[in-house]
């Protein structure tokens, strides 16, 4: 696989090798993600599960998705591929203005997980700096921009806490933090407020929002929630694995 | 019912958990149930063997008055009893020879009166050495004092009577000579009576010939007993048989007889050996079998989390603490008997290969009870490793207060008590109770049915396993915590940017870590300190027949040869023969008491002979030699010698030895250097080393008593063998490895081959699961912690950091602070069970290349749970994610 394209065991021979564009194809501005006739699925033969099947969609910059749809309907698993964090076994998944996968985490795209995902060693100041870390920024700065992104969440004094030292909104707000921390292009939130009450859930998706803005980045989230989904401009709707409304395609031609 | 379901659903959907609970329990057990089978074989083998060595089991000795032929009826008749022959024995003043024109002279004697057959009924107590097996028979050491050969003809000086003249037909050894001339019905624990200087044996009839009853002077009459050999396999229950027996008989002969017991005093002794054993099997088997229990628990602990998560569910679903707790010990009970069955049958085809049988035991019950213990000990450990933390964490109201592991910030209570330090100090202690002169572990005093086992001497190695094991949790815990600083340095070359992430980790891992250290630290040390016992004891087992033997191969020349030094060459030209030494033997009177003399080439006796420190006192071997090669003179003597008189270093001896060119007794000065407790080839009582020159100058003759022939150890049954055929029949040829199967009935004639196989290799076994395990399931707990980082976006490198750094933490700690400990409890097992060693050995014997073995197995194994740790992070986050 290149570096800029997690496609199909099996190459559409349609496509060029670089990028998943066709030769002469002028970049579409802005784009920063792309799906083209996407497919996922878990397992094979008889025990084989579709989580998606033919999604083509873009994400560009300053997009503000809510991703929507019912339990399985395969929203996770969208974002996922957005993320680079898994590979279609159909279909292409490119990021033209972002550069190769290799280089998406740490980087221009940062993830927000549904289930917990602070490691429980590190404190909280050392988590929200870790993904910095990982890019190779030396601790002093890694620290200092870590503090900026806790401020912005309002955890400032929680930044020698150890993760199960906090309530389940601190915890998650934390990982929102972490996300901010790098300065993503593409930030994307997989359910990130399921596990939270209201208030503390209307808190993650303000800051969400407010770091997205402040930092022109494009934002998807994942949620059951229609507060939450009405808050963002454009909605996808999924259902059985498809891309049933919303998606922009005009990026795809 | 719910039980059931319960199971058939882990049995589906968790069987590796399942499957690893089992399999550490059925090391435990096999381990168990394999030195069991090894310690009810070895009291087994100690009495046969305590058996077998006896020549005759009783000497029934008619008391004055008595009819002899009364009491060897009453014997005959006696239940038990599968042969009984009367046997002799008359006083003679001396005996004379005359050879080459000059006529020797001894002191007093024995003449012994045997019946026909004795010999073969009785094959132990006679050895012939050259001429006739029967007829008239003369003691080896008295044929070299009266220079007489078949053929000579001996006068034997009867008191009250005129001398009378006998044809020596043979000259034979009398090998059990302390037993058959012992005084009968001498109270337990008296002096044993040394045998007489001088010895004829007769047939019967000639002996009552020579000694008429109308002399005046009587005989004494003895029956020797040879017993049906039927006795229950442990030797303390087959003494208390013996010995029953022989009151019993005694009670029957109405005081007409007493009974010399030699079947019962040697299984005296083989019982205290057989403590010994027992004593073996706790101090070297136990540990191993905690130590396997330990790691079950270890393993078990690995899916307590996901057991939380379970029991939440269900929990919720309206199950009891009593219900949670059922399903557990269901699952304890399942996993402990499938555990226990295969250690078990894993102990009976260990037990075929290593012991030759796979029963566990020597009876049906013995074996019965082992293999039900064993399966007690296997459900024990089960119900430890599952039911006990699932009874605590049914009171643990949520999961997540029960994942509260990195913050507990308070130190355990044992470390604010100092227990390590406290069992340490406990544990110094006990070594140096057992180091004081007079301790001994196992005391069996003669004749007496009880015996006393100092059981206290089992805290010190206890103690010191648990505070070696509880310092190095300190230790470790102490280290992380406080070197955050040196692990960021450590890690920075590897780690980069990460290397604080590194340290903050180590830091804040450190009780998982501290844990694992310790588990492989005392699996290290389980290795260490049995791989060196055992080398030990092998050594000293090598000593032993070694100074029994006196070198690899041994040529003893016959009473009375005159071979010389220069006959060495004939040795050294066979193929295998690095090196030959002629040795002197002779026999020398200090005083009335007549003892052997070793004559020595101070300077080469070393090269075909191993000398240790423990054989001499006031100075080394090496010293000792070097004093006695100085002074031409000088003489070594035992301890027993320079009591009896009173010798201070620098004294004058005045020693009679034959001279070899007139036969007579001639008065030799030589001046006391020492003191050599044991030597190669000679006797366990009184003896004497001096320099073979000076003897040799002094008696006129350079004749050797035996050759010592060095084959580095190779083949010494095929040099043996060529050297029977260089000096035809005459010289007795032995070698080391026919000598260590017969060595004498002490624990070290047990062959601990099978044992030393079954511990070795379970002590790699352990090594190598506790450094794999112990860092694959540390991994597998926190897979989602290197899931996340790999959701962030560590490259591999850096998640190979993050793992390198606790492998390195564990391998290097584990090893390193097991390598102390195992240095500290070999010294410790070698101290306490110095009973066991015969000779003491003067140092520790490290196997190098099987603690090598360790090591490179260790690290292996904890190499390859690292690289798999590494390459599942870096595969599929998403899925480890998704499992929550």
């Amino acid at each position: 696989m290149n570096g800029t394209t997690a496609r199909s065991m099996a190459p559409d021979p349609s496509r060029g090798a670089a990028g998943g564009q066709r030769e002469g194809d002028p970049e579409p501005a802005q784009s920063l993600a792309r799906c083209h006739k996407v497919a996922r699925t878990y397992g094979s033969g008889a025990a084989a599960s579709v989580a998606l099947q033919n999604v083509s969609c873009c994400v560009r910059a300053g997009d503000r998705i809510a991703a929507t749809g019912p339990s399985g309907s395969g929203k996770s698993t969208l974002l996922h591929l957005l993320a680079g964090l898994d590979t279609p076994t159909a279909g292409t998944v490119t990021w033209p203005a972002l550069g190769p996968r290799s280089s998406l985490r740490p980087g221009p795209v940062a993830v927000v997980f549904q289930a917990p995902s602070l490691l429980a060693p590190l404190n909280v100041a050392e988590n929200v700096a870790l993904p910095l870390l990982l890019a190779g920024v030396d601790e002093g700065d890694a620290g200092q921009r870590a503090s900026e992104a806790l401020a912005t969440l309002g955890l400032e004094g929680l930044g020698t806490k150890l993760p199960e030292e906090l309530s389940g909104g601190q915890a998650q707000r934390v990982v929102v933090a972490r996300a901010l921390a790098s300065r993503p292009r593409l930030l994307l939130a997989d359910e990130p407020t399921g596990q939270l009450d209201h208030a503390n859930g209307a808190l993650v998706i303000d800051a969400l929002l407010a770091a997205a803005a402040a930092d022109g980045a494009a934002l998807v989230i994942t949620t059951h929630d229609e507060r939450v989904a009405d808050r963002l401009a454009q909605r996808w709707r999924l259902d059985d694995g498809r891309l049933v409304t919303g998606a922009t395609l005009e990026c795809l031609a | 019912m719910l039980g059931l379901t319960w199971i058939t659903g882990l049995l589906r959907r968790r069987p590796l958990r399942l499957v690893g609970v089992a399999a550490g329990i059925a090391l435990a057990v096999g381990l168990l149930a394999s030195i069991g089978a090894f310690l009810s074989r070895s009291k087994a083998t100690m009495t046969h063997r305590a058996v077998a060595g006896v020549a005759v089991d009783w000497q029934v000795e008619a008391q004055p008055g008595a009819d002899p032929a009364a009491v060897l009826s009453t014997v005959t008749a006696f239940p038990g009893v599968v042969t009984a022959l009367p046997v002799g024995f008359a006083d003679a003043s001396g005996f004379q020879a005359t050879s080459a024109g000059s006529t020797q002279t001894t002191g007093p004697g024995v003449v012994l009166g045997l019946p026909d057959g004795y010999a073969r009924a009785f094959p132990g107590e006679l050895r012939n050495l050259t001429g006739a097996t029967s007829g008239v028979l003369l003691a080896q050491q008295t044929a070299a004092n009266l220079h007489a050969a078949p053929g000579s003809n001996v006068v034997i000086q009867r008191p009250g009577q005129d001398p009378a003249t006998v044809q020596v037909d043979g000259i034979i050894d009398l090998p059990q000579a302390d037993s058959l001339f012992q005084k009968v019905g001498a109270p337990a624990g008296a002096q044993l009576q040394a045998p007489p200087d001088n010895v004829l044996v007769v047939p019967s009839a000639r002996l009552a010939a020579l000694f008429p009853a109308s002399a005046g002077v009587p005989l004494r009459s003895q029956v020797h007993v040879r017993l049906d050999h039927r006795l229950p396999a442990d030797p303390a229950a087959a003494f208390s048989t013996v010995t029953g027996k022989a009151r019993n008989l005694e009670v029957r002969t109405a005081g007409a007889a007493k009974l010399g017991d030699n079947l019962g005093a040697t299984l005296d002794s083989a019982r205290g050996d057989a403590l010994y054993a027992q004593m073996l099997f706790l101090f070297l088997g136990v540990p191993g079998a905690l130590l396997a229990a330990l790691l079950t628990v270890w393993v078990a602990a690995a899916g307590r989390d996901r057991r939380r998560r379970e029991q939440a569910l269900l929990r919720t679903r309206g199950a009891t603490t009593r219900q949670l707790v059922g399903l557990a010990s269901v699952e304890a009970a399942v996993v402990g008997i499938a555990g226990g069955a295969i250690g078990l049958a894993r102990a009976a085809g260990v037990g075929r290969l290593a012991f030759g049988t796979a029963s566990l035991g020597t009876t049906t019950g013995v074996a019965a009870a082992w293999a039900a213990g064993c399966l007690l000990g296997g459900l024990g450990v089960a119900w430890a490793a599952i039911a006990i933390p699932a009874r605590a964490d049914s009171r643990a109201r949520t999961v997540r207060g029960a994942e509260r592991v990195v913050s507990c910030r308070r130190a355990p209570w044992w470390t604010r008590a100092g227990v390590d330090l406290l069992a340490l100090g406990g544990s110094a202690l006990v070594f140096w109770l057992t180091g004081r002169k007079g301790y001994q572990l196992v005391l069996a005093p003669e004749g007496v049915p009880a015996i006393s086992v100092s059981y206290w001497a089992l805290a010190g190695p206890a103690l010191l396993w648990l505070g070696a094991g509880l310092l190095a949790w300190r230790v470790v815990d102490l280290g992380l915590r406080r070197g955050r600083p040196v692990l960021r340095r450590l890690a920075r070359p590897v780690a980069g940017t990460l290397a604080g992430t590194v340290a903050a980790t180590l830091t804040r891992q450190r009780r998982i870590l501290a844990r694992a250290v310790v588990l492989v630290a005392l699996t290290a040390a389980f290795a260490a300190s049995t791989a060196v016992f055992n080398a030990t004891y092998r050594h000293q087992s090598g000593v032993d027949a070694r100074l029994s033997n006196g070198a690899d191969v041994t040529v003893a020349e016959p009473p009375g040869s005159a071979v010389g030094p220069e006959a060495a060459a004939r040795f050294a030209a066979i193929a295998g023969v690095r090196r030959v030494e002629p040795l002197q033997h002779r026999f020398a009177y200090v005083g009335s008491d007549l003892q052997d003399l070793f004559g020595v080439r101070t300077a080469t006796v070393t090269a075909a002979t191993q000398l240790q420190d423990a054989y001499f006192a006031g100075g080394t071997a090496k010293a000792l030699m070097a004093r006695l090669g100085a002074e031409p003179d000088g003489i070594l003597v035992s301890a027993e010698t320079v009591h009896d008189f009173q010798l201070q270093a620098g004294d004058h001896l005045q020693l009679r030895l034959q001279d070899g060119r007139t036969g007579k007794l001639t008065t030799v000065a030589f001046r006391y250097l020492g003191v050599a407790k044991e030597f190669p080839t000679a006797p366990r009582d009184s003896f004497l080393v001096a320099n073979a020159d000076y003897v040799a100058a002094k008696t006129g003759s350079d004749a050797v008593g035996a050759f010592l022939l060095d084959t580095g150890g190779h083949a010494p049954a095929a040099v043996a063998r060529q050297a029977r055929a260089v000096v035809g029949p005459g010289p007795a040829v032995t070698d080391l490895s026919t000598t260590r199967r017969l060595v004498g009935s002490s624990l070290t004639s047990v062959d601990l081959t099978g044992l030393t196989r079954v511990e070795l290799g379970f002590a790699l076994a352990l090594a190598v699961a506790a450094c794999g395990l112990a860092l694959a399931l540390g991994f597998a707990e926190r897979r989602r912690t290197f899931a996340i980082a790999g959701a962030l976006g560590a490259g591999r490198r850096q998640l190979a950091s993050l793992v390198w750094s606790e492998a390195a933490v564990m391998v290097v700690g584990g090893l390193g602070l097991g390598a102390i400990t195992g240095w500290s409890l070999s010294r410790m097992l070698v101290k306490v069970l110095t009973g066991v060693f015969d000779p003491a050995p003067s140092r520790l014997q490290v196997p190098w290349v099987y603690l090598s073995a360790v090591a490179v197995a260790g690290v292996a194994a904890a190499v390859v749970a690292a690289a798999a740790a590494v390459r599942s992070a870096r595969r599929a986050p998403i899925s480890v994610l998704r499992e929550g």
